[in-house]
């Protein structure tokens, strides 16, 4: 081939530079405009990637094989989303969008690092500035709420990948012939790694990037978080970062499959995964706040990935397709949370009443929103759940199928429960009464239609990148 | 040469051993900078016969982000924030020196059955940087200040730095800088955030707005 291709390190380099060009004093509305043209271009590039793949850059350390680009893909689509959904939402804000959308855009650009990067040192690196990216945009209302949960994020999240950080340095000794901590090295010299450091390192990386991941027993952050932050911020949050986590346990699973600590590996998500499945089921029955229950839905959706990851095979297929249509399923979930909070200053379900009366058309998406998040039938969430369920019966875990299916029934009645009390009864009066916002309204119209279009068909190139996929992990 | 890596080693295991002790602040953050002063001394001993440049760039870059920006940054928050000592600590002095002194046990006992493979620059810096992460924890985890907390994470980040030099061939430079500069730019932020929260402190005080207590939020 002629030439060195730069396009990767272009799609890295395009939002860093908006992020440092919004940082001049323009009219708030042109950045808005800008964001959404940055997302544009991005989305519009990721979709060249589907027709021909770029080749390596940078010797090897930004690649961008099947799995970075599903995850590329739905990374690209929130971002999309999120800017036309912003148009329509600072036009009730009084606050300035400089700093918020800076760091949005630095976000866009660190989330393309860590879908491209081949090397466990670059991952960790791309991982962690992507927490401190997030971080002011949780903290845009900068009250006490929501700076108590900014720093809980950020306390929790560092010292969970400080963790991996040394995961990562132990797969540095285990792999210590190699002399690096690129991917195909260690694949290719996965025989000769030390068993016992690579034990040691895999418990280390997935507690830390679990950890960031929000998976059931370091889940402390998400409720806070998801609470406080905006809708769109949490959109790119549950839909994008964690899921950039699980990107990094899936590489993980890669490794693992190599050298045959599959079975090792498999037991640590299986656990992790039904925990994160029990601990939102419980928590979910007593929550008042549509934000913070929807955050619990995300710990259990995060225990789904992780569960199909740690029952292979089919479930491997199940836990990417997921991926798509869990980062779906939160656009229209948190953007309609986000619509409402904004429309009545509270999510609360004290202060929140009777939506379908004030607002017909946000009471109808949060209805929509139950069914998409809680993976009710037409829409693509019930299939790839479903194909979870059938790997876990097929690999003959029958009690784990049983709390599997108990699980997603009590969280079904919990969220129905408070999502019932928001739509239906006596209609409270909206702080701000304002009228639906075309762009928003379209938003989140387009992602529902979306998830319910892959659940009843799902697109050939599309099944074709997930089976490459789980080849790569190691599944036929 | 290989005596003066375990001179550096032990003097961090001390100064975290002697940060989990003070209570403090500023005694805190200046005891941090001198063990960071000492970790970035390390790299200059790894290769005893040819200093490369490569050592030399490592050691100025950490010296001057870890022992002379942070602590920087740290004391123009606690200027700002006016808070000079922990109020209640959990564990009092003896007790917080004896814990740590059951740590350190524990992280050379485990570092026991662990064996580094390839040469070996130093057989103690295995337990050594064990041990600085488990007293950077054990400071997070007694502390009840917020500025406290970011300093045991920050004496858990040297302690993982003083592993991470053990294995230096396996990470190119590009990516330990960018480990460093990660690091450096967590405490930036940790130190905005603090600052905003003491502003809503400050214009919350006495006002009928009512402030969640620490960990409850709806």
């Amino acid at each position: 081939m002629g030439g060195k291709s730069v396009i990767l390190s272009f799609l890295i380099a395009i939002p860093f530079m908006g992020a440092l060009a919004v940082l001049l004093p323009v009219r708030p509305l042109f950045r808005r405009w800008f964001f959404w043209a940055v997302s544009l271009t991005h989305a519009l590039i990721v979709t060249f990637f589907w027709a021909l793949r770029p080749a390596p850059e940078w010797q090897g350390y930004l690649v961008l094989d099947p799995l970075g680009l599903i995850l590329l893909s739905v990374i690209s689509l929130l971002f999309l989303a999120v800017s036309f959904f912003m148009i329509g939402y600072f036009q009730y804000e009084q606050r300035g969008n400089r700093i918020f959308t800076a760091c949005l855009l630095a976000l866009l650009s660190m989330m393309t690092l860590v879908s491209v990067s081949y090397h466990m040192g670059l991952l960790w690196v791309a991982i962690e500035t992507t927490t401190l990216f997030s971080a002011p945009l949780i903290a845009f209302h900068r009250d006490w709420k929501s700076l108590e949960a900014t720093w809980k994020y950020l306390l929790v999240c560092s010292v969970g990948i400080a963790l991996a950080l040394m995961g990562t340095f132990f797969l540095a000794i285990a792999a210590h012939d190699t002399h690096t901590l690129l991917l195909p090295a260690i694949l290719s010299a996965a025989p000769s790694l030390s068993v016992n450091w690579l034990k040691l390192s895999v418990i280390f990386l997935f507690v830390g990037y679990g950890c960031k991941m929000g998976l059931a027993p370091m889940h402390s952050w998400k409720p806070e978080a998801y609470g406080q932050a905006t809708g769109m911020v949490v959109v790119l949050m549950a839909g994008g970062l964690t899921q950039c986590s699980f990107l990094a346990l899936m590489r993980v699973s890669q490794i693992c499959y190599k050298t045959g600590l599959s079975d090792f590996y498999a037991s640590i998500l299986i656990v992790t995964g039904i925990l994160s499945l029990v601990v939102p089921a419980v928590l979910l029955l007593s929550e008042k706040n549509i934000k913070r229950s929807f955050a619990f839905s995300s710990v259990e959706h995060m225990g789904i990935l992780v569960l199909g990851l740690g029952l292979g095979g089919l479930g491997i297929f199940g836990a990417l397709f997921h991926m798509v249509n869990n980062a779906l399923a939160k656009v229209v979930m948190f953007l309609t949370a986000g619509s409402i909070a904004q429309k009545y200053g509270s999510s609360r379900v004290e202060d929140v009443r009777g939506i379908i009366h004030t607002y017909p058309m946000t009471g109808i998406f949060l209805i929509v929103s139950l069914f998409a998040g809680t993976g009710m039938f037409p829409f693509a969430t019930f299939h790839s759940e479903l194909l979870i369920l059938n790997a876990s019966i097929i690999s003959k875990h029958y009690l784990l199928a049983g709390s599997f299916v108990l699980c997603l029934a009590v969280i079904f009645i919990g969220m129905a429960r408070i999502v019932l009390a928001f739509v239906y009864g006596q209609p409270t009066e909206p702080v701000l009464a304002k009228k639906e916002n075309f762009f928003m309204n379209t938003t989140i119209v387009v992602a529902a239609v979306v998830l319910l279009g892959v659940g009843l068909w799902m697109p050939v190139s599309l099944n074709r990148a997930l089976h490459e996929a789980v080849t790569l992990i190691g599944a036929s | 040469m290989m005596s003066l890596i375990d001179v550096c080693c032990i003097l961090a295991v001390f100064l975290a051993l002697t940060v989990l002790a003070t209570h403090r602040i500023v005694g805190m953050i200046k005891l941090f900078a001198l063990q960071s002063f000492f970790l970035s001394l390390v790299p200059l001993f790894l290769h005893a016969e040819a200093l490369s440049g490569r050592d030399l760039m490592l050691s100025l870059v950490t010296m001057v982000l870890k022992a002379a920006l942070v602590p920087a940054i740290l004391f123009w928050t606690i200027r700002h924030i006016s808070m000079r000592s922990e109020i209640k600590p959990i564990l009092g002095f003896g007790a917080s020196i004896l814990c740590g002194a059951a740590l350190i046990a524990v992280a050379f006992w485990i570092s026991l059955s662990l064996r580094l493979p390839g040469k070996l620059t130093s057989s103690l810096v295995l337990p050594c940087s064990l041990a600085t992460m488990l007293l950077g924890f054990m400071t997070m985890v007694t502390r009840t200040r917020a500025m406290t907390q970011v300093l045991g994470y920050m004496v858990i980040e040297n302690g993982i730095f003083l592993f991470a030099l053990s294995l230096f061939d396996a990470m190119p430079l590009l990516i330990e800088m960018g480990i460093l500069l990660d690091i450096f730019v967590a405490v930036f932020i940790m130190a905005i955030v603090l600052n905003h929260i003491n502003e809503e402190f400050e214009r919350t005080r006495g006002s009928a707005v009512s402030r969640p207590k620490w960990g409850e939020s709806q």
